[in-house]
């Protein structure tokens, strides 16, 4: 039991890593257009 | 891939049928554009487009003068709208073409809304060169401004508050596990500690848009839903601050953190119709054209910015240009496609003295115009400026603000009587437990989500059957409407000129004489032809006359095509008249079961038109239309709209003009067509993105299942409410209840707005309406508002809707004149006039 003290702040940690990934996707404008991405991926490839 | 017949010789880019192995291609544009496709490596486009390609036109030019500034990394980057798009395969070989020049180091156009992102090497390549690559290839590029940048933040607290109010549940679930199994202090403290760490920046920053909302509704004087919810949110974080410091009881905040989350998860949806509004305004105003012809003092012209012209300035315009700013004609004249403002796709003659207004386009002839107004001055860009203010300023107060006051007071009264009550039977500790659990389960999260999350639903099941909507006022009032009235060109009928009925030997003749030309009669002569599979013959000594028609010699052979009475033209040869060619608008094909379906929901169905009685009659008959007024005036069909919504009635109005607009903007609701002008698609509420009729159908549907699910969401989340302050004033909510009462309440709302689809279908299941397949209507609502973006109908590549084209023979007629067919009565006709008057 004595392990939560510290797997508690490490999971949160982890929570918080992915958080950061999602800030910088939504800072890279991969959020700003759902429309065009989606029937682009029918066309490309090349 | 298209048809191909082995008799036929077709034009290999743009499908026209022509005559002989020498006239592969039905015009030099097109061998350009084959040969701009082929050069860059990219004939895959034959094999696997969709619909043949537009004929390549000469573009207005002037690109040179665009002012392009060179960014940091020596490159020049710019945004324009492409015009014409009709398919996916369009935007890939545009795209693709412009990759692949040199000097390129970004082309990106987008699928969805036809906009284009281009970044290249000035001292490689120039933005003249790629615009003239786009419009040889049969699009037609515009300059776009800078765009507002999406507003990310909401999603940023969405995604922080998300993620916390997830671990917070987590830490919460063990801390109530504890109170059954027993837990060791310290397990205790860390949990929750952790809990309060995680809750701090939700409450302190990811909530702010609601303290700031309620902030500002406050210092206007009103009480806004945000106000309640800001109030829990304080009770929530503060209790949990104490408790945690003084560990002295159970914090509420995993419902704090999973509050907040599901109350941004509404606003991120709320925020996606506001978008689509801007859009519009941004293609709107793209459609001045970004360069002039002024006249220097010595007679000669030079290219500017339009954005350099000021009042006063002398442009020169020549065909197939568009006018850069407002002004009068002061020399010259020609046709001008007033589309843009008028939604007439026929040309209307100008002369010295008129005035023309900048972003129409000058079909034929030469003139100069002094301009009165410029850039920001003009009217298209005040038009589009309009919309924008519209996109931005608040909404009008939904149904759960106006509960929100009752909210809030009813609240504060069960928290004071809880206090009270209990602190002065049972000691002011339990009250005050008691009184910060009422706080809690009273949060109208349930309530203020009911709204929203189902009139999205309603907006996006109307946006699915091509009914953009430009916030959810008008799709509720839609729920509401007594009558519908429809204009007739562009509404009920197609709003495009068809040949009715000429015989092929005319045809073919017609066509040769018409097959560079743009006017719309010529448009709809070389369609038939091409339709017909009539080899277009090569004609040579074209004249087009404005107001004249058109002559020239075919099989060696002097021809002339002109106007012989109503939506009449005739061929003349050497020896005099040699057949007619009758023109027409076609009732779009779903317009009948559109119009019983109206009927069958209970609604009144009108027809109003500026039209003659016959030609209304004709099309209420053939419709279904019970009740029909013909030769009215603009303000005449406003008054109509007026008096109804006078008599009790709630009317809903459906037009594609300018001459619409009055009706338009008096009707609760004013629904335009994204093909008609844009003057009419600003006034209007909504914007229907396809070729038909359905769409306002499938409006009034989905603003019912919405309003019919909000009604449910509201009646449930206050009943919640009720029932949760009442067990919270007699003590029975701990944070354990709380934690799983909320997110019940808000998840039954969230399922309540997930079935407007499915009412939507059952509605037109029951009464087989008309429906489409979704993937069509997708791509076609995409580029509908402000008419930009890749074109649902082939057929409508460079046409405006086009009002009263049942008399189309006439190439000079006032088409710009609304009033011309009001012959100052107002004549129902065959109809009873007291039925009308009601």
């Amino acid at each position: 039991m004595n392990a939560l003290v510290w797997l508690i702040p490490v999971a949160i940690g982890l929570g918080a890593v992915f958080v950061f990934l999602f800030l910088s996707a939504v800072k890279s404008g991969q959020f700003d257009d759902l429309e065009d991405p989606p029937r682009r991926i029918l066309h490309d490839d090349d | 891939m298209p048809p191909r017949s082995a008799d036929l010789a077709r034009c290999p880019h743009c499908g026209a049928a022509v005559e002989g192995p020498e006239d592969a291609f039905c015009c030099n544009g097109c061998e350009a554009a084959y040969a701009i496709i082929r050069g860059a490596g990219l004939e895959r486009y034959y094999r696997e487009r969709e619909t043949w390609a537009p004929r390549p036109e000469p573009g207005s030019g002037g690109w040179e003068a665009v002012p392009v500034e060179t960014g940091d990394d020596g490159t020049c980057a710019v945004r324009l709208q492409v015009d014409g798009l009709r398919c996916a395969s369009c935007v890939w070989v545009t795209e693709h073409v412009l990759q692949r020049r040199p000097g390129v180091e970004e082309a990106h156009v987008s699928y969805a809304t036809g906009r284009a992102t281009l970044r290249w090497r000035p001292e490689e390549t120039e933005l003249a060169e790629l615009a003239d690559t786009i419009q040889a290839l049969g699009y037609r590029p515009r300059l776009l401004g800078e765009e507002a940048r999406p507003d990310r933040s909401l999603l940023v607290r969405l995604g922080v508050a998300t993620f916390a109010a997830l671990n917070v549940m987590l830490l919460s679930a063990s801390l109530y596990a504890g109170w059954l199994g027993g837990m060791e202090e310290r397990f205790r403290l860390l949990f929750q500690w952790a809990s309060l760490a995680l809750a701090t920046p939700v409450a302190l920053w990811a909530a702010s848009p609601f303290f700031v909302g309620a902030w500002s509704g406050l210092r206007r004087g009103f009480l806004h839903m945000d106000l309640p919810i800001s109030l829990a949110v304080a009770v929530l974080y503060g209790h949990g601050v104490v408790v945690t410091f003084t560990g002295s009881g159970d914090a509420y905040l995993d419902s704090l953190t999973m509050l907040v989350a599901l109350l941004l998860a509404g606003r991120v949806l709320e925020g996606h119709g506001r978008r689509r509004a801007a859009e519009a305004a941004t293609s709107l105003a793209a459609t001045l054209p970004s360069t002039g012809r002024r006249f220097l003092p010595d007679g000669g012209t030079e290219t500017v910015p339009s954005s350099e012209l000021t009042a006063g300035d002398r442009v020169a315009v020549g065909a197939g240009e568009e006018f850069p700013a407002d002004g009068v004609v002061v020399a010259g004249s020609g046709s001008v496609r007033t589309a843009l403002l008028t939604g007439e796709s026929r040309p209307v003659e100008v002369e010295t003295g008129q005035r023309v207004y900048g972003g129409t386009y000058l079909v034929d002839g030469a003139v100069e115009v002094q301009v009165t107004a410029a850039g920001e001055e003009s009217t298209v860009a005040r038009m589009a400026g309009g919309l924008r203010d519209a996109a931005d300023s608040p909404g009008r107060p939904t149904s759960a603000d106006r509960i929100a006051p009752w909210f809030t007071a009813g609240t504060l009264v069960a928290a004071t009587v809880t206090l009270l009550g209990w602190g002065l039977t049972a000691g002011w500790e339990s009250a005050l437990t008691a009184t910060v659990a009422v706080l809690v389960v009273a949060c109208p999260c349930a309530l203020a989500l009911s709204h929203p999350l189902a009139a999205a639903a309603g907006l996006g099941a109307a946006a699915r059957r091509g009914l953009l909507l430009r916030s959810p006022d008008p799709l509720l009032a839609m729920a509401s409407v007594d009558a519908v009235a429809l204009d007739k060109t562009g509404t009920v009928t197609e709003g495009t000129l068809e040949v009715l009925e000429a015989d092929d030997a005319t045809l073919r003749i017609a066509a040769g004489l018409e097959r560079f030309s743009r006017h719309p009669v010529a448009l709809a002569v070389v369609r038939e032809a091409v339709r017909r599979r009539i080899p277009l013959p090569k004609a040579r000594r074209v004249r087009e006359q404005p107001g004249q028609g058109i002559g020239g010699e075919v099989d060696g052979k002097e021809w002339h095509l002109g106007a012989a009475g109503p939506g009449t033209v005739a061929l003349e040869g050497p020896g005099g008249r040699v057949g007619i060619i009758r023109l027409g608008d076609q009732i779009r094909s779903d317009a009948p079961e559109a119009v019983a379906a109206l009927e069958a929901l209970g609604l009144g169905v009108h027809l109003l038109t500026g039209d003659h009685r016959d030609v209304a009659e004709r099309v209420a008959r053939e419709t279904g239309i019970g009740h029909w007024q013909a030769e009215m005036s603009p303000d005449e069909k406003a008054a109509q709209v007026r008096g109804r919504r006078e008599a009790g009635e709630r009317v809903l109005f459906a037009g594609d003009g300018l001459n619409d607009g009055p009706a338009l903007s008096e009707a609760d609701v004013g629904v335009a067509f994204g093909t008609g002008a844009a003057s009419s698609i600003l006034v209007a509420d909504g914007v229907v993105g396809l070729p038909s009729l359905s769409p306002v159908l499938a409006g009034i549907r989905a603003g019912r299942a919405a309003q019919r699910v909000i009604f449910v969401n509201q009646l449930r989340s206050i009943v919640y409410n009720v029932a949760a302050v009442g067990l919270a004033a007699a003590g029975w909510v701990n944070p354990l209840v709380a934690a799983i009462l909320m997110p019940l309440s808000s998840g039954l709302v969230i399922a309540g707005a997930a079935g407007v689809e499915g009412r939507v279908q059952r509605m037109e299941g029951g009464s087989g309406g008309p429906t489409r397949k979704p993937t069509t209507v997708d791509r076609a609502s995409q580029g509908a508002v402000g008419g930009a973006g890749i074109e649902p109908d082939p057929g409508a590549h460079g046409m405006g809707g086009s009002n009263e084209a049942s008399d189309p023979g006439k190439r000079d007629a006032g088409k710009g004149d609304p009033g011309k067919h009001d012959h100052g009565e107002n004549d129902p006709g065959k109809g009873d006039p007291g039925e009308e008057a009601a």
